[in-house]
């Protein structure tokens, strides 16, 4: 693969101008004053005659923007998450169908990683050399996400990287990830959440975790030491391991040693139901709470998890529930992916890539006609904070973080498998990825625009 | 005869048994005028330099003034027994080698075209940089005499053939008009000295604590040492390799390592781990990290490929662990390597979530770099280590225009020591626009800076793994591009050449359009915004 780039010398030779940071040299004050009447008025020429459709950065044209995502579509840890491009492509036709944003088109290039960050790496490359896209938007799993934003030197080359689908607190991190923005909570986060409600509700009992081996679960780790949480057991998985025929049962087998009165699954959707499948077929039921990332009750019952099973566990969401039709973003949702997504079942998985899709559309629109990387990346640091969105929790975008949702709402699935807030109504924590408290949110989100279409 | 017509049937015969003739021909022992025949409208002469290097250069009647000056990679300076892989039976040698490899088809393209190629075989193998760029000045001159229609002289190489050619470039800039380093070893010193005395350290720690690995004997029994080295090293490999999938560690391994064994941690997290420690390529020649035989898809990228693809680097690192650090030592005269202050943890961290399953997770993360941590440290000779600097001593700077050609996954010449060039120029490149700024702020007058670098790049494709009908990785398919060791067509060492005599007719490479054309025609790329990661030593 092979780019076509200005050279080194093209850059360094033939940019006297550039190298003297703007300043034209050897030229009289009369010619000089010439020159500069003659670029204000071309200037002026050039904004009159600037058309939205003038952009020249890769992926944008008059008339389309190109986006691209990689994600698990195949392999153990798909399920569920493979819905997500679906439900992006879903809101963005619609946005498309509705005029598009600031006369642009939106189009998704779709690849599958498997959940393999070496893939993962290869298909970005692939997004970004041969498909040449605008930005990457989505992309799943911390490792994969991680390699990605490394391997295709994302910050080097100024990629965006929207809203990816991951909670590793690291990606907030605008040192180190200048260009690559979160949307999920961190799972530091929602591990003090989890912590709370611990505190609240099951204090001095025997508290049992099963987490992911590596970054993902490391965050989720010191959120629960921040949370003063103490385990009587913890088992640690590979990420992948899950897959791998009876290493779920000895998980169940070692739970049933240690005995814990609740067992957190703080692990991925094929991890999580490995789990509850096995729990299952060795009669072990416990108090079970599911951590966001693989608690969707659809996806698990893709994973051969009935509903029925996960009756009266807790869960966690910083979104309405996908079945709360009351919810004016759940319902314009739930029109767009009956119209846009037809025959696919509604549920987090949908309501993430459309929340996802929502939030860039408006990044899009925000960043204004002559778009463009940088302008973009502007534009979600000076304005994302505000962006109307279903989320529940205040979104902490700034210029100094970036940083997405920032708390959780808890509540109990029922036999239909639907997560339903306790008491009736969303009892919203915020928090930090550091040492703040866990605090119910006062937040009060924007409302949605009309039709569900940015302004 | 008109030129062109000349030509064409130069082309021709040039990658004829005339060329294989001259490259046996016999070379005198001592300096002398070098002895030349010609046959077919081709000269071929022979000579030694000074300090015996035999040399050899080639010209054709179309001589168009331009010679290459090749300087060839490592060759042992000592016999390799039977049966060792890679150089089982190599023999110490010094015939010279004129172009990349003695390859007719690289010659006869390049005498095709008019220029001229010289090499010398040099008086010293192993670690000879000192000793071939003496040759080289004098063979330059040798050259120029016996061709006095001479007009630019380019120095190339590959592997440890770019330390020979950048140091030439970087004492004696006025002796060459550009330069090419294909495969390019050009890095400090400490850094490749740390690639591989730390795998070879992490290796004998888990894997055969026996090894000796630094620390050789002088003379015979060195050799001898060595030597067991190596037959130990790819005994304990060829173990590993049977334990792939069971996990087994080899019966050689060191108590902490049958603890690992007991607790679980399979040898091939050991493998992965030492090789992301010390920065080998996670891909190889057969191995792409993404693909998977039929039912195991995605975990034997996930679990098995990392270490297949150490494994399979392994042979090359080791082996020249051994071969450099015996010559190193012998000739610094103590141990040149010193891994007291290495922390290994901060090598892998950012890679353990990417690797997270062919490393076992963190939690057998942590335990292996436990027994890192608890592990004896190699502890180096101060003025060894000196010592060895001025064997290697190249500082990165560029004084003629350099065309680098890296590989992205080379096991032995890592990418990061290509990067390492690029990143350097960068920095030379500022200094001077900063200087000339300063020139333009006292005298009004502006003149850029110069680009003198040109980077291409063998990119590894994302799949070229083949599996066998039961599954295993075919390690007897074709290689993956952009993996491997200086493993270039003849096509793509032309176009290198060619890039560079150009650029020495008038010092201006061609815009970007031209560049990155001639590299797609090869298969190369040329991408400014490419970036290799640095040798794990230099973070």
């Amino acid at each position: 693969m092979v780019q076509s780039n200005r050279s080194d010398t093209e850059e360094r030779n033939n940019n006297p101008a550039r190298a003297l940071d703007g300043r034209k040299h050897m030229i009289g004050k009369n010619r000089r004053k010439l020159i500069a009447a003659s670029a204000v008025i071309a200037a002026g020429s050039m904004l009159l005659a600037a058309a939205p459709a003038q952009a020249a950065e890769q992926g944008v044209t008059g008339s389309t923007i190109k986006l691209g995502i990689t994600i698990p579509m195949t392999g153990i840890a798909s399920p569920g998450y493979n819905k997500i491009p679906g439900a992006m492509k879903a809101y963005f036709n619609y946005v498309n169908a509705n005029g598009g944003v600031n006369g642009r088109k939106i189009n998704l290039v779709v690849k599958d990683d498997q959940y393999i960050p070496t893939l993962a790496v290869a298909k970005a490359n692939e997004l970004i050399l041969k498909d040449k896209v605008f930005a990457l938007i989505g992309t799943l799993g911390t490792a994969s996400t991680k390699a990605i934003s490394r391997s295709a030197q994302l910050s080097a080359r100024g990629i965006p990287s929207l809203f990816v689908n991951t909670g590793f607190s690291g990606f907030a991190d605008k040192k180190a990830y200048p260009t690559s923005f979160s949307l999920l909570p961190s799972y530091q986060m929602e591990a003090k959440v989890i912590g709370k409600y611990l505190d609240e509700n099951y204090a001095g009992k025997k508290v049992g975790l099963i987490y992911q081996d590596d970054d993902f679960g490391v965050d989720a780790l010191n959120g629960f030491k921040q949370a003063g949480v103490n385990f009587a057991i913890k088992i640690p998985y590979a990420s992948g391991s899950q897959g791998v025929a009876g290493v779920a049962g000895t998980w169940i087998t070692k739970l049933q040693a240690a005995a814990p009165d609740v067992v957190i699954l703080f692990g991925v959707s094929s991890a999580t139901a490995a789990a509850l499948g096995n729990a299952y077929a060795y009669k072990y039921a416990p108090k079970w709470i599911l951590g966001s990332v693989g608690g969707d009750a659809t996806t698990l019952a893709a994973n051969k998890v009935p509903p029925a099973f996960l009756a009266g566990a807790k869960g966690l969401s910083f979104a309405p529930a996908p079945s709360d039709s009351s919810d004016e973003y759940i319902k314009m949702f739930m029109e767009v992916n009956a119209t846009y997504n037809k025959g696919v079942t509604f549920d987090n998985n949908v309501v993430a890539g459309m929340t996802s899709a929502f939030l860039a559309v408006q990044a899009i629109k925000s960043a204004g006609a002559n778009l463009t990387r940088k302008g973009l990346i502007a534009a979600i640091e000076k304005n994302a904070a505000s962006f109307a969105n279903p989320g529940l929790t205040p979104l902490g975008y700034s210029a100094t973080s970036h940083v997405g949702a920032t708390g959780y709402w808890i509540g109990t699935y029922d036999a239909t498998g639907a997560l339903k807030p306790d008491g009736g109504k969303y009892t919203v924590y915020t928090t930090d990825s550091g040492t703040g408290a866990v605090v119910v949110s006062t937040y009060k989100r924007p409302a949605m625009p009309a039709k569900g279409l940015p302004n | 005869m008109k030129i062109n017509s000349l030509k064409k049937k130069l082309v021709v015969l040039v990658s004829s048994a005339a060329l294989v003739t001259g490259v046996t021909a016999v070379v005198p022992a001592q300096a002398a005028d070098p002895a030349c025949t010609t046959a077919s409208y081709v000269t071929t002469c022979v000579g030694a330099t000074s300090d015996t290097a035999p040399y050899m250069f080639i010209t054709t009647a179309a001589f168009n003034g331009t010679v290459l000056l090749w300087s060839h990679g490592l060759r042992p300076n000592v016999d390799i027994p039977a049966g060792i892989p890679g150089y089982g039976g190599y023999k110490v040698t010094n015939t010279p080698e004129p172009a990349p490899g003695g390859d007719k088809a690289i010659i006869g393209a390049l005498l095709g075209a008019g220029y001229g190629i010289a090499g010398s075989g040099f008086s010293r193998q192993g670690v000879n940089v000192q000793q071939a760029v003496a040759a080289n000045v004098e063979l330059i001159d040798i050259f120029k005499k016996k061709n006095p229609t001479t007009t630019k002289v380019v120095a190339w190489g590959a592997s440890l053939g770019t330390l020979i050619t950048q140091t030439l470039a970087e004492k004696h800039p006025e002796l060459v008009d550009a330069v090419a380093l294909v495969c390019p070893a050009t890095a400090p010193t400490d850094a490749l000295i740390s690639y591989f005395g730390d795998f070879m350290w992490g290796f004998k720690t888990f894997f055969d604590p026996t090894i000796k690995g630094f620390g050789y004997s002088a003379g015979a029994a060195g050799y001898a040492e060595s030597m067991g080295d190596l037959v130990k090293f790819f005994t304990a490999l060829g173990k590993l390799q049977a334990g792939l999938v069971s996990g087994a560690w080899p019966d050689t391994s060191s108590p902490a390592g049958k603890a690992l064994e007991a607790a679980k941690v399979p040898s091939r997290s050991a493998l992965t781990l030492i090789g992301l420690m010390a920065g080998v390529p996670m891909r190889s020649e057969h191995i792409d990290g993404t693909s998977g035989p039929t039912g195991s898809e995605q975990l034997f990228p996930l679990a098995i490929a990392p270490a297949v693809a150490v494994l399979e680097n392994a042979g090359t690192v080791g082996l020249a662990e051994v071969l450099l650090m015996a010559d190193g030592e012998a000739q610094s005269g103590g141990i040149v390597f010193d891994n007291t202050k290495t922390d290994y943890a901060a090598r892998v961290d950012a890679d353990k979530d990417v690797y997270s399953m062919a490393l076992s997770g963190n939690t057998a993360v942590g335990a292996m770099l436990g027994v890192l941590a608890a592990s004896p440290r190699v502890t180096g000779s101060a003025a060894a280590m000196a010592k060895a600097k001025t064997l290697l001593a190249i500082d990165g700077t560029i004084k003629d225009p350099t065309v680098l050609l890296t590989t992205e996954s080379d096991q032995f010449t890592v990418a990061g020591a290509g990067q390492w060039m690029i990143d350097g120029y960068a920095e030379q490149y500022a200094a001077a626009k900063a200087a000339a700024l300063k020139a333009y702020s006292a005298n009004k007058s502006y003149t850029a800076p110069v680009n003198n670098l040109v980077a291409l790049w063998a990119k590894t494709g994302s799949k070229y793994t083949k599996f066998t009908a039961a599954g295993s990785p075919d390690l007897s398919a074709a290689i993956g591009a952009g993996t491997g060791h200086c493993k270039f067509t003849p096509a793509q060492y032309v176009a290198v050449a060619k890039m560079a005599a150009n650029v020495a007719k008038d010092g201006k490479f061609p815009n970007g359009g031209p560049i990155a054309t001639a590299a797609r025609k090869v298969g190369l790329s040329y991408d400014n915004k490419f970036r290799a990661p640095l040798f794990k030593s230099l973070g």
